[in-house]
């Protein structure tokens, strides 16, 4: 680890802390992610293998960020006092360095000296991107379970979004808490999720692209619940109470309770500055029954984004 | 998250989607460097070295599905061409191959024990030694480890033959996945990408089983935007070379032992590797005998003159 001179830690990951680095050979910026590998009885986890391989496939897509290196530190050999066999190595993941999240970007236009809404053609661009860079992900079999603005990394030069903090499913710890126990945002979380159930799939994904987008343009959170009780009965104001009609198997989930049966509200209403093809896009990503809701291939080819030129993509 | 040497992207797409031309794109970062062929053409001696770890990988994973040796070999030819070659002694050159294989077994998740198969009489690693060089290989191959092979094209590369029989499709990537597996240790092979030598042991393939289609199946591929014709072809000989070879080493042991011709053929597929025999009994259902041993027949005279005997990795075990 040498090879780096570490500047600032940037951030939580769901994994591990984040910090920003300079490569002291080429002054090339990098994001450091420290991650704990747990070494089993036969050395490096086949799990940790499988997965940080793919996730260096997966990086080669333009709108994932790209996993540079992966560098391996053994912890005992820098403390003397740790005893023998009990070493805890360390995995850096060493990715491209952005400046920017989607986040920063949006706060950028609701506060500060010049507060104005991002322009609509801005808006239908990046979420053409970040539904580019989910149907990769999803066409690899990964979920990232975690999208959220602070997860989609800007490169305003290019006019970029890329996909960051993407899920290591098995080999590392499920991200509940985070590595200091900071709260895990649940504005993002689909409804399934928060309901308890366990066989969720790609849709968890699409929900959260669904809020993002919603976000974009309204620059405030759709859902901006602080329990998961209190996010929950966010969705349900706006979209109405789930009924076993519209998803069937919804009050059998773990965590079902009874709820105020609030009824639908007006979609568009929530997002004004929207046309009616960004909302029905819209309403297809926050479909209740996870089967329904729009996948991010087909996603792409909705009359939404008709008047975008994709040849640039 | 699994690992499969034909689909090393886990792409759950069909093949007309965008994954094609990422494994096109991304190939050349599975292989070894240019520079490492050329060192090793520059030096008997270093050849020699790699010989004998492949040697090794192949008698350690003798028993086992032959995937895993391919996977370690590529991982050890990567980690040659990224560390420069072994020091000639005999438990580094075993420790290597252990710790390849190790990794390749678990990226395929296949059941195998360090511990059980170190049972040969030979020194014996501990974990940790196994432990700090998989760090050290994986470090080297930049934990690119879902390696992009020739395996990974196969599919692609059949669709082109617009074929609509399935056993006759079954056959031919069986046939061109044995050719693949016995031309890994070719060393005259490290010289083209992955996608090239599928291309080429396809060709080969189709050549044998089903010549009257060679030459349409030769022009599809060479129209595939993603081949390029040159390449193709030089690999096409060097493949054709390393799979007479196999004929000849048959026909050498057989012809000793003054057999008729039709035996010789029973006795060439019986010695196939046992986990594809399926494949080539469908190959012969797929040609029609006298055909088949017409072709064999054919290049068994051609190449009657040379008698360098060269076995192959799966003969060896």
């Amino acid at each position: 680890m040498d090879k780096y001179e570490k500047l600032e830690k940037v951030g939580e990951g769901t994994y591990g802390k984040v910090y920003k680095a300079k490569e002291k050979a080429t002054g090339q910026l990098v994001a450091l992610k420290k991650t704990r590998l747990e070494m089993d009885e036969e050395g490096v986890p086949p799990t940790a293998l499988r997965e940080v391989s793919l996730l260096q496939m997966l990086s080669q897509s333009l709108y994932v960020v790209r996993l540079l290196c992966v560098e391996h530190v053994d912890k005992a050999s820098k403390t003397a006092s740790s005893t023998a066999g009990c070493s805890k190595p360390l995995l850096y993941l060493v990715f491209e360095y952005l400046d920017t999240d989607l986040k920063k970007f949006i706060d950028s236009h609701r506060k500060g000296p010049n507060p104005r809404p991002l322009p609509p053609s801005l808006v239908q661009n990046f979420l053409f991107q970040l539904c580019k860079g989910v149907a990769h992900c999803h066409s690899h079999g990964v979920l990232h379970r975690d999208l959220k603005p602070q997860n989609l990394l800007l490169d305003q030069h290019k006019g970029i979004l890329k996909i960051a903090d993407l899920g290591l499913g098995r080999a590392f710890t499920v991200p509940l808490k985070s590595y200091t126990h900071e709260i895990v945002t649940l504005w993002y979380r689909a409804p399934e999720v928060l309901l308890g159930s366990t066989h969720y799939s790609t849709g968890v994904d699409m929900w959260s692209v669904g809020c993002i987008f919603a976000e974009m343009v309204r620059r405030q959170a759709l859902f901006p619940g602080d329990s998961e009780f209190q996010q929950l009965l966010h969705i349900f104001r706006l979209l109405g109470t789930p009924t076993e009609e519209q998803w069937p198997g919804v009050t059998s989930l773990r965590d079902w309770h009874v709820y105020p049966r609030w009824e639908a509200q007006n979609l568009s209403r929530a997002v004004p500055s929207l046309g009616s093809d960004g909302v029905d896009l819209l309403s297809k990503m926050l479909k209740y029954n996870p089967a329904e809701r729009i996948s991010a291939k087909v996603a792409l080819d909705h009359p939404y984004f008709d008047s975008l030129d994709k040849s640039q993509f | 998250m699994e690992f499969d040497i034909e689909n090393p992207l886990a792409n759950s797409n069909d093949l007309q989607s965008d994954a094609v031309p990422s494994l096109f794109l991304a190939e050349s970062e599975h292989t070894p460097s240019e520079n490492y062929l050329q060192s090793l053409k520059a030096r008997d001696y270093d050849i020699s070295v790699r010989r004998e770890v492949i040697s090794l990988i192949s008698k350690f994973c003798c028993n086992l599905d032959p995937v895993l040796s391919y996977l370690a070999v590529n991982y050890l030819d990567r980690f040659l061409s990224s560390q420069g070659m072994l020091q000639p002694k005999s438990w580094v050159l075993r420790l290597v191959a252990l710790t390849c294989i190790s990794l390749a077994a678990k990226m395929t998740k296949t059941e195998f024990s360090i511990t059980d198969i170190q049972g040969d009489g030979g020194i014996i690693f501990d974990k940790q030694t196994i432990q700090r060089m998989e760090v050290l290989i994986l470090g080297a191959l930049k934990w690119r480890m879902r390696s992009i092979t020739p395996f990974s094209f196969i599919p692609f590369f059949i669709c082109l033959f617009k074929l609509k029989d399935p056993p006759l499709m079954q056959a031919l990537k069986a046939r061109a996945t044995e050719i693949i597996f016995k031309s890994q240790s070719d060393v005259k092979l490290l010289e083209f990408k992955p996608s090239i030598i599928a291309v080429s042991a396809l060709l080969s393939t189709s050549h044998e089983l089903l010549p009257l289609h060679y030459a349409d199946f030769r022009k599809a591929l060479s129209n595939c935007s993603f081949v390029n014709k040159e390449y193709m072809l030089q690999c096409y000989n060097v493949v054709q070379d390393i799979t007479m070879d196999g004929y000849e080493y048959t026909y050498d042991i057989v012809s000793s032992w003054d057999t008729p011709v039709n035996v010789l053929d029973h006795h060439f597929l019986s010695s196939e590797s046992e986990n594809y025999t399926n494949g080539t009994t469908h190959a012969i259902v797929a040609t029609s005998p006298i055909q088949e041993r017409d072709i064999k027949r054919r290049k068994i005279n051609d190449y009657g003159n040379n008698h360098t005997v060269q076995l192959s990795q799966s003969q060896r075990c």
